[in-house]
């Protein structure tokens, strides 16, 4: 599919890549930011399937930045080296009973359902260090919230529409709470501040 | 050499220019909701783009410095008290030990206290800017009482004092198409300056409008990195004008985006005050920002 790229405001480019959410989009979405990036033209936000390419209108002009990107994403990405990372998971989530009733599964089995599988990074969003990571066992049936819990804990291991993340932080949240971790997923001490990184591998083990 | 607070106004914090290189670990810019008046305070105490300063948020904000300094505040209907009242957007030179009250009116929203030197605090990811929500920054939190903030040396002495920036605005807030915008129905009126209504609920985050409620038609949108100034259309359909603390990405539709000339106006506006939109290309945009620059320069 051939990337289309849209102006988003006069310092920023919205290169699409497709509409779906697949671990091998969202890689090749990774490696244009990086390509982007080391063109030294400005920083770069990819998601599931788009990068947000970011510049100095000045420095760069807008049509001058449009072209560079075309041919970015017109070039094979290298692939991504992807790091292993395990999250220590106490599986004692609110919502855990819930989810097994609506999969029609026993707690333990959706325990084994989550545990033992490796997951991607997708990208991250939303907070500091929150990463979309996925794709779930397709006996998990997880629906967001119909409407949001105004506090969940940081460190919460959640569930939701074919993916999982951790909470880093205390915040509103409509992810479904299967388990914690006190794992640090973002530490602004640290460089890079946050644990995990697009094209990761992520397991979480039952602790 | 130390600013020490008084009086610390409601939620003040240390912001430099914003954090630039993190969004890819989900990290918001922060910065100044309203950068452009932060630019203008930094230089006309001589300031670098780069040095920090205060955002102030509930006046009135006291302060005492140890050693004389140029400084400079900047926002909607600001005033300094010192010896004399002066007008905001206008360098003056504070003496040793001598308090400096920043007084607002009622549409103040954010204003920006810059000293000459800058507030040298030593940078947390590459940047002084303050983000609350996740605690990240020099100083994680609102200014309180009693703090002494470190000031570097001064860039320009008391023959700064006197200096103006002063600015003819245009009550249109120019905006870029966005990305969705062919897919939500209202979007080309919202594009041709159909008012909208700034909402009670307007935070650093983002400025939230109320109007003739915009239809997201068709299929959800898939998460995509996302600027300060887009204007997102959650499923209710009143826009969200995203701010410094926005998210880096966002699952909504965006129809616009404020260009980024505008985007302080958007942020300064008072609950219940009416924004227009309208929608210029990008070579129009582009002429905004080099004239405001040209501006900034002069200063």
């Amino acid at each position: 599919m051939a990337a289309r790229i849209v102006p988003f405001g006069e310092a920023a480019l919205l290169l699409e890549l497709d509409e779906r959410i697949d671990p091998a989009v969202a890689a090749r979405a990774a490696a244009i930011a990086d390509a982007w990036e080391r063109s030294g033209s400005g920083r770069a936000v990819p998601t599931y399937a788009s990068v947000l390419l970011r510049f100095d209108p000045i420095e760069l002009e807008p049509a001058a930045a449009e072209e560079l990107a075309r041919a970015i994403a017109d070039t094979p990405g290298a692939p991504l080296d992807p790091r292993e990372r395990e999250i220590p998971t106490r599986y004692d989530g609110p919502d855990l009973d819930e989810v097994a009733r609506m999969s029609g599964l026993t707690t333990d089995e959706v325990i084994a359902a989550h545990a033992e599988r490796a997951y991607r990074v997708f990208f991250l969003g939303f907070m500091p260090g929150f990463a979309y990571c996925g794709v779930l066992d397709e006996r998990i049936v997880a629906p967001r919230l119909a409407s949001p819990r105004t506090r969940v804990p940081a460190g919460s291991v959640a569930v939701a529409d074919g993916q999982t993340a951790v909470y880093p932080f205390a915040s509103p949240g409509g992810w479904r709470l299967i388990g914690s971790t006190d794992v640090a997923m973002f530490d602004p001490g640290r460089d890079p501040p946050a644990l995990l990184r697009a094209g990761d591998v992520v397991r979480f083990v039952r602790r | 050499m130390t600013l020490r607070v008084i009086e610390p106004g409601l939620r003040s914090t240390v912001q430099d220019a914003g954090r630039f290189d993190h969004w890819r670990s989900a990290v918001p810019q922060a910065g100044p909701a309203d950068p452009l008046a932060f630019q203008a305070a930094l230089r006309l105490v001589g300031n670098d783009p780069l040095d920090a300063g205060i955002e102030i948020v509930g006046l009135p904000f006291r302060f005492t410095l140890d050693v004389p300094r140029l400084i400079a505040v900047t926002g909607r209907d600001v005033t300094v008290r010192t010896r004399g009242t002066i007008r905001g957007w206008t360098s003056a030179f504070a003496r040793a030990g001598e308090e400096v009250t920043i007084a607002g009116g009622e549409r103040s929203r954010f204003s920006y206290l810059a000293v000459s030197g800058g507030i040298a605090v030593a940078p947390v990811l590459g940047s002084r800017a303050t983000y609350l929500q996740a605690g990240i920054g020099p100083i994680p939190r609102a200014l309180a009482a009693g703090d002494e903030l470190p000031i570097g040396p001064a860039r320009r002495g008391a023959d700064g004092a006197g200096r103006t920036a002063l600015r003819s605005d245009d009550s249109r807030i120019l905006v870029l198409r966005g990305p969705h915008a062919d897919r939500v129905r209202g979007a080309e009126a919202l594009l041709r300056g159909r008012p909208y209504i700034v909402s009670e609920s307007s935070d650093r985050m983002g400025v939230r409008l109320e109007g003739p409620p915009l239809a997201p038609g068709g299929a959800e949108i898939l998460s995509i990195g996302v600027v300060p100034g887009a204007v997102q259309v959650p499923h209710g359909g009143q826009p969200i004008v995203l701010l410094a603390d926005g998210q880096t990405t966002g699952g909504y539709p965006v129809v616009a985006t404020v260009t980024s000339v505008d985007l302080g106006r958007v942020a300064q506006a008072a609950p219940g005050e009416t924004l227009s939109f309208y929608e210029v290309d990008c070579a129009a945009a582009l002429e905004a920002l080099r004239a405001v620059r040209r501006w900034l320069e002069r200063l």
